[in-house]
């Protein structure tokens, strides 16, 4: 085979499974945090219905604990980003 | 009262409908500041050749933008006869020396504004509060209860540090607002939060360090056992990295998010939103994030 060729082909294997790889992780990634904002996100309902003079406290509160516990998610964003716009 | 806020409204329909038949007029072409260095104009409207990926990499590399266009003209303010650009290339050379220059010269100019700020703010204060004055005492006051509550009530002195840091994330984040080509939030360089991460965990340490001792520090990092110490000073690094790349990672998503969608859609009404939410809300969120954590670890060391 044409050594021209063999290199094109094989940046082309390499950027398709870049493409690839990003897509898995940003799927598999996206599943831990999506679970886990909900179910604080319920817990938080749960406590307004319980005591609904203290919704700003406990919105606030389920805010900040949503945004650390997003951050798996977006460090799997971060990675699929770099395989898509890196490899080249 | 209401005449005045009717009004007010009244102008912001009126520039939402300019700027609709701008965006839909000048159809996927940009607006540009700075000096076309074909013609000699100093705002003007180009047809958008670049690809997405293009579009990305000049997001990203905003010195790429210096090569292209013209576009340090807007910045440059003259001090006597005395260019402060001129200045500043003699004194650190010019960007293609040092790769970061465009964000050396963002955070000096993020720098410069908060100074400013703080100034106005401490010369203009009075006993009847202006609006402004109102909004900045609720923020101070906001960390310092904040601070008050988790280190105890004699270490209100850290509030200071807590909020700079609060304010210089939560500035930068908005600085994307700017509609000036080139412009990058400096938080979307990863240099600027593992700066910050690395800032405030070595405080963290060196606190650690004066409270403790130096030999009660060591026995600290062998905590359960001394084989464990390995693992112990694993984990303070992976504070620093898991502190500094959820900031980074939010910041820098949501701007590829942003540029990505904004030119699918051609550029109209729906960036907006977008900087509705990953501007002005993950931003703030991820500001305050940032000032919660660095406390809490500070706490985890401080507090008896």
């Amino acid at each position: 085979m044409d050594p021209n060729t063999t290199q094109i082909l094989a940046s082309g294997i390499a950027k398709g499974a870049a493409f690839l790889g990003a897509g898995i992780c940003m799927g598999i990634g996206a599943l831990g945090p999506g679970v886990g904002e909900g179910y604080v996100a319920g817990k938080a309902c749960e406590g307004v219905a319980r005591s609904p003079e203290q919704a700003g406290l406990i919105t606030r509160t389920m805010l900040i604990g949503q945004a650390v516990s997003e951050s798996t998610g977006i460090y799997s964003l971060v990675i699929a980003l770099l395989l898509i716009f890196t490899t080249s | 009262m209401k005449s005045k806020k009717m009004s007010l409204k009244t102008v912001l329909i009126v520039f939402f409908l300019i700027e609709l038949i701008i965006a839909f007029f000048f159809l996927g072409s940009t607006l540009h500041i700075g000096t076309n260095p074909d013609t000699g104009q100093k705002i003007w409207f180009e047809k958008k050749t670049e690809t997405m990926n293009q579009e990305i990499d000049f997001d990203i590399q905003p010195d790429l933008y210096v090569e292209k266009y013209n576009v340090e003209e807007p910045w440059k303010f003259t001090y006597g006869s005395k260019n402060l650009y001129d200045i500043f290339v003699k004194m650190f050379g010019t960007g293609s020396a040092i790769l970061n220059f465009r964000l050396w010269r963002m955070i000096l100019y993020l720098d410069i504004f908060m100074i400013l700020l703080a100034l106005f703010i401490r010369f203009k204060s009075s006993k009847i509060p202006s609006k402004i004055q109102v909004v900045f005492e609720m923020v101070y006051g906001f960390i310092d209860d904040l601070v008050a509550e988790t280190l105890g009530d004699n270490k209100r002195h850290f509030t200071k540090f807590f909020l700079t840091i609060f304010l210089f994330i939560f500035f930068s984040n908005w600085s994307a607002l700017l509609p000036i080509p080139g412009i990058s939030e400096p938080t979307k360089n990863l240099n600027v939060p593992l700066g910050l991460g690395f800032m405030s965990i070595g405080l963290v340490h060196f606190l650690s360090l004066r409270k403790k001792g130096i030999i009660d520090y060591a026995k600290g990092f062998c905590e359960p056992f001394f084989i464990m110490a390995p693992l112990n000073i694993v984990g303070e690094v992976s504070k620093v990295i898991s502190i500094s790349f959820r900031l980074f990672g939010n910041i820098f998503g949501g701007a590829i998010i942003t540029l990505v969608i904004s030119s699918l859609t051609k550029n109209v009404i729906v960036p907006i939103g977008l900087n509705l939410f990953f501007t002005m809300f993950a931003g703030t969120i991820q500001a305050f994030v940032f000032t919660m954590l660095a406390l809490t670890y500070l706490s985890m060391e401080i507090v008896d």
